[in-house]
């Protein structure tokens, strides 16, 4: 079993549109355990429920933001060992920042190529293959 | 004096998006192979447009490729400015035009593009109220993103012919942005 198959992640975006294209680029990269919420609050409940390895979560969303998020998944003693990519629409500086502070892991800018998002999640965990 | 002499007219280019909240703006674009969807939020008052062409093939927007994620993020960048300025995401609604089919090109990138929008919009719960897509001739558009009133002149052929030359020029934008950060 590959690294990538063995890490369950879940992905948290409000637009239906870019959970399908997260699902799809994962699933390129042989991940096989993908979980999606439509906002931090939902995420939330999931990771309480059932922690996942990896959260990658949008900033921009309704109810809870990505950095809202990223919050309560650090203080909550189940869930704060996950590993955290942020996505962001808009490259700010300001985010990436506070992202750092509230210990995110890494940032990963839409839109993002495959490779990208390879990059971001392996200098997390390593060498996925 | 008319409305349109007094209208603050804002052009919009390939690659842009711009979302207003006065209702004195007119937004503007010129399309030929091109896609402009016009978003607006009746209640918050609030409406924008961008302008986009997804180069090469366009595939199902469940099969990724780079520029379907280019397509997702330029509305997405259009959708997070609205809702930004207050609009609600369950209360937009969406009017789409150009994706003219050119006889230069031979190719339906045109359509791809418009289909794209549609797909998009209906994945995402947003109505489309109107929309004027395809044919063989580019259009000149305006938008009034507060009321929601979008008018349209259709170029003629040789007009349709500049544009879409015009439209194939490379478009720096269409890269993805340089700013990922790794912290370890």
């Amino acid at each position: 079993m590959s690294l990538a198959e063995k890490i369950k992640v879940l992905i948290v975006d409000d637009q239906v549109t870019s959970r399908l294209l997260l699902s799809d680029a994962l699933t390129q990269l042989g991940f096989k355990q993908i979980t999606a919420a439509g906002d931090g609050e939902q995420g939330m409940k999931i990771m309480e429920q059932q922690p996942h390895h990896l959260v990658i979560s949008d900033f921009n969303m309704p109810k809870m933001d990505g950095l809202g998020f990223l919050q309560a998944v650090r203080t909550n003693p189940t869930t704060k060992k996950a590993a955290f990519i942020i996505l962001t629409a808009q490259g700010d500086r300001a985010l990436v920042q506070k992202a750092a502070q509230l210990g995110a892991n890494n940032v990963l800018a839409k839109p993002f190529t495959i490779e990208k998002m390879k990059a971001a999640i392996e200098a997390v965990f390593g060498a996925l293959k | 004096m008319t409305i349109e002499a007094t209208a603050k007219r804002v052009h919009i280019i390939q690659g842009e998006y711009k979302v207003v909240s006065d209702p004195d703006v007119v937004l503007s674009t010129i399309l030929g192979s091109c896609v402009a969807a016009c978003l607006r939020d009746p209640v918050a008052g609030v409406g924008g447009m961008n302008h986009f062409l997804l180069p090469g093939s366009v595939n199902s927007l469940a099969s990724g490729g780079d520029a379907t994620r280019y397509g997702v993020h330029l509305m997405e960048l259009l959708i997070n400015g609205l809702l930004k300025r207050g609009a609600r995401r369950d209360r937009l609604e969406a009017k789409v035009f150009g994706g003219a089919k050119t006889i230069s090109t031979f190719s339906n990138v045109g359509e791809q593009n418009a289909a794209f929008a549609m797909q998009f919009l209906k994945d995402e719960g947003i109505p489309v109220v109107s929309s004027s897509v395809g044919g063989e001739h580019g259009r000149k558009l305006e938008y009034w993103p507060i009321s929601g009133r979008a008018r349209q002149y259709p170029l003629t052929g040789a007009e349709t012919q500049k544009t879409v030359a015009l439209e194939q020029r490379p478009v720096p934008a269409v890269r993805p942005v340089e700013n990922s950060i790794e912290f370890f």
